[in-house]
Parts: structure tokens; sequence; C-alpha cells
């Protein structure tokens, strides 16, 4: 949906911008800009259903912080800019060319993504069913979700279960629980019988079912980010969380019809980022130096295929030579 | 006969331990759980490790390992000359790490002293696994073409290639690869002469298969 995003004086990224593929996995040290980055795509999300701004940039101020966004087509004729008003409000939307027709059809789309910082603290706590409509950014209504979708999407729900069986092959079922209070629970049967209620279950048991909830989506949004997408995940079955996302961002090679989704994610992961190998173009490594951090494409160097002769992509990010590591004294 | 299966993925593992049953002609006992490596180098880099692990702490009696050969030196008959060691041929730098770990290990007894030592299965699919999931299916695939296109500088198929033909798709997720994987090599259950033949990397570790199956057979090896 989005082509590209530009930043200017943007916290750390003073002077960058990044091309995004259906799906992209980004790298780099604390305060590189990786959060920014999809702090922007929810500004943009926020900013977008609201009436166009009346207020002007004033060109005599200096230069603040500014971000322009561009899409894929049938929208590649608009632009999109969020700048500063003064230095305190930062939210002034600006549409370029200010009358195209096709705002209003992409406005929608936009108000759709959704990000995630997802909490294994509150994804087990028992949920209105009612609030299952899609998975909050801390995954808080995770049982209300699942409820939903057993009944509205039943297909997609078996097979959620049937993906979260076969990784983790000690579970029988997944199943849900309303309690008199209309909250609805769910939770694990062992396959040697006994369930595991959400609140027993491990953190990253938590962080797989948010996941592939995710992926599993009946109605998924045309944008998705995800911080720290290997959160909690035994390297094994990093795997299995690729899969999970090329799902959503590649659903041809799933078999399946809708649209694909984009995906930004980030990760600190050596493990995840070689599962990647095959394609490389799909990280971006932010670069920082002193406070300013820059976005670069892995396929860029041209020295990747020799590179990837020697060692793993995720030995190569950690020992430095791909950049995208901190900077030390 | 008990298997150590070492690979890069899930998918590999279950394609080898079906290759190793074909190979002996009955299903292995295999030692759990697989081990795992992430590609290249990181496999002979955990070999050490992982045979003497084998060694001291099972009843392993042979350790497969399978690598795909990418854009290395495809190892070659002069190879196999006595004392000869290419150092960019995965086969020889692989087989060079188990001999070296199992002449550190050999004065140490062994726990299990009846399996006998930890006997190398080595197999490289040149120039990746999906090669040897083709054969019999696409004749243009073979160990020999590779190897004519690297000295003509004109490869005749790119790995990714060789996903999507097998796959449908360069993005296959974990249980269509080995679903794939398996219906594959199905062919080669009751006869591997012909992946043999168009896959020397592949005939390497069958050799070695078979040398631990006479073995056993010959009683130098717990059955």
């Amino acid at each position: 949906m989005i082509a590209s995003v530009a930043f200017r004086k943007f916290k750390a990224l003073r002077k960058t911008q990044v091309a995004l593929l259906p799906f992209n996995l980004v790298i780099g040290p604390n305060g590189s800009g990786k959060t920014s980055l999809i702090e922007s795509l929810l500004r943009l999300r926020t900013l977008a259903p609201l009436p166009q701004a009346t207020a002007r940039r004033d060109k005599s101020a200096p230069e603040g912080p500014q971000i322009t966004f561009k899409f894929e087509p049938p929208h590649d004729a608009l632009t999109a800019l969020i700048s500063c008003t003064s230095e305190e409000v930062c939210n002034l939307l600006e549409i370029h060319p200010p009358e195209a027709a096709d705002w209003p059809a992409l406005r929608t789309r936009l108000a759709l993504i959704r990000g995630y910082v997802l909490d294994h603290s509150v994804m087990g706590a028992p949920a209105k069913r009612e609030d299952g409509a899609s998975l909050a950014s801390d995954g808080h209504n995770l049982a209300a979700v699942l409820a939903r979708m057993s009944t509205a999407a039943p297909d997609e729900f078996s097979a959620l279960t049937a993906h979260l069986l076969r990784i983790m092959p000690e579970f029988h079922s997944l199943e849900l629980v309303t309690h008199p209070d209309g909250r609805v629970e769910f939770g694990l049967r062992l396959a040697e019988d006994g369930l595991l209620t959400a609140a027993e279950l491990s953190q990253g048991m938590l962080y797989l079912l948010a996941i592939l909830t995710l992926a599993f989506d009946p109605a998924p949004p045309p944008l998705l980010c995800i911080e720290e997408v290997d959160r909690g995940i035994h390297p094994r079955t990093l795997r299995e969380i690729r899969d999970a996302l090329y799902r959503l961002s590649y659903p041809k090679s799933f078999g399946l019809q809708r649209a694909p989704v984009q995906i930004v994610a980030t990760t600190h992961s050596p493990y995840l980022i070689d599962q990647f190998r095959e394609h490389p173009e799909e990280i971006v490594i932010s670069q920082k130096h002193g406070r300013a951090a820059r976005f670069e494409r892995l396929s860029d160097r041209a020295d990747l295929p020799e590179l990837l002769r020697e060692g793993s992509l995720g030995d190569m990010w950690f020992s430095g030579i791909l950049g995208g590591v901190p900077d030390e004294p | 006969m008990n298997v150590a299966v070492l690979s890069e993925s899930p998918a590999d593992e279950a394609a080898l331990r079906f290759l190793v049953g074909a190979v002996l002609g009955r299903p292995p006992r295999l030692v759990a759980p697989g081990f795992r490596a992430r590609g290249w180098p990181n496999v002979a880099q955990v070999l050490p490790a992982v045979i003497r692990h084998l060694h001291f702490n099972t009843d392993a009696q042979l350790l497969a390992v399978v690598v795909d050969a990418d854009d290395s030196v495809v190892h070659g008959r002069s190879h196999d000359t006595p004392g000869y060691f290419h150092p960019h041929c995965r086969m020889c730098q692989l087989r060079a790490v188990f001999r070296q770990t199992n002449k550190k290990i050999a004065r140490s007894p062994r726990p299990h002293a009846s399996a006998g030592g930890v006997l190398r299965g080595v197999g490289v699919a040149v120039p990746a696994v999906e090669g040897w999931y083709l054969c019999g299916r696409d004749d243009s695939v073979t160990e020999s073409a590779w190897v004519a296109g690297q000295e003509s500088g004109y490869r005749p198929y790119s790995r990714a290639e060789l996903k999507l033909r097998v796959y449908g798709t360069d993005r296959p997720s974990l249980p269509l690869q080995i679903e794939c994987a398996l219906r594959e090599i199905e062919r080669h259950r009751r006869d591997t002469r012909r992946l043999e033949y168009d896959f020397p990397g592949f005939a390497a570790l069958a050799d070695d298969v078979r040398a631990a199956g006479r073995n056993q057979s010959e009683g130098r090896l717990a059955p």
C-alpha cells in the first residue's frame, strides 16, 4: 500500500527514506529509528480520517520535522506529507494534489493500519466478547478475538487451531470458556488431558497465539506493524513466525485469494534474520551514526552474495559487517 | 541402527530420515531430537560438538549430515584420492571434521561401547536439496548439469528456480515444504540408484550409510 516513507528531522531520522515492500523486517541498534518508522505509519493512520488541515506550513519558518509518504498504484499520484506547525505540534497532514479524487478511498484504507506491541501480561486475561472485532495493539482482547473468530469465521479458526497444534503437539485443542459475566477466556487442552488456562500459558505461547491470530484474521488490515515480532519465541519456531507473516504478505503463496497485507516488523534476533536468507531484499537495516540514523536495504549491498557464502545473515549482522549495530566507546 | 540427523531445517530432516531408511532398506531408529544448524558454515561449526555429544551421551551409531552445496566447489573423484583435501569443497570439509573429531575422542571410552564409534554419513546436495527432490521428474536437473554450468559460467538453473519447481512458490510454508519433500523422494523409496547416479553428493551419503549397515550386520555394531 505504501511505496516509501521519507523523513526529515524526525527524531533520529534526520534525512533518510525507505522504500517499502510487501514484507519489511527492520533491524538495527536501539534508538536507530525502527520504532519511529512504525510511529510515522501510525500517525498517518490517525491523521488520515480527519478533515484535511486548513493551516499551512509557515514557509518562512525554519524547516521542522517532516514525513513524506508515497503510495503504490492506483494511488501513486498521491503524496501525503506530515509536518509540524510549531515545535510542539507535529500533526499537519497535507495531501498533494489537495483535491485528488482517490484520496477518500485511500484514507479509508489508511485508517485500517494496525500497530502492535504485544504484551503477554494482558493477553491471557478474560475479555468482553463484544470487544473482539480486531486484536488490540497490546493483544489484551485476544480471547474475545478468538471467540469472535470461532463463530464468525469458523474455517479460519479451525485453520489457526490446526496450525497451532502442529507447532505445539503437546496440546490437543484450543478451547473457549464464557464466564457468567459474559467475559470469554481461552485455554489449551493438553494432549494428555488437563486444561491450561490462558493465565497459565507461557509468555511465548501467548505471543505465538497472538501472531497466529493476526495471520489467520479473516479481515486483515492493509498494513500491519509489529514490534519485536520474535519476542518470546524459541529460535527453532521462528520459521513458523516467518511463515505466518508471509501468509499475510504473500497470500497467493498460501493458496489464498485475498489482498496482500503489507508488513513492517522489527526484531533484534539474528535467528529470525537467518530466515530471510533467500529474500534479503526484505531486510531493512537502520544504520546509526551518533544520534542520526538512516535506512538501507540489505539487498543494496553489492557484496551480499559473497558474504552469504561465508556465514549466516544473522551472524553477519551481529558481527557488524552489515552495519546496524550499536556504536561503542 | 541408531541414526542421528543433522540438517538445516525440519523439512531437510524429514527427507534425510526417509532417505537413510531407503538406503538401509529398513527404517532406522532415530536419535531425538534432530540436530539443527543455521546453514553453512554453521553446520561445520557445530558438527564437532554434535559428534562428541553423540559419542558420550547417546547410543547413536551413525550421524547423517546433509548440506546444500550452494555455489561452493563440487566434490569430484579427484577429491577422494587419499590425503587430498579441497578447502572449498563442503564434502571434504565435513569429512575432515568427522575425521579430526573422531580421532580426538577415540581414546576416551564410550559409555555405550557396544555401539562402536559414531560413523560418518555425509551428503552434499548440489546446488540445493531441491535438486534431489526433482530427480526422476526433471531430467535437466542433475549434479553434472550444475558442474557443467559452473565450468561454462552459464548456470542451468538457480536455487530459487529449483524451489519454484518443487514448491510452486519461492515462499513455501514449512508444512508445504515437508509435504513436497516427502512426496518427491517417495520415488526413491525402493531404489535409490537413479538418485545416486544423478547426484554423486547423495551417492556419497548412501555409501556411508551402507558401510555403517555392513558394520552392523557383520557384528561390529550393536543391532
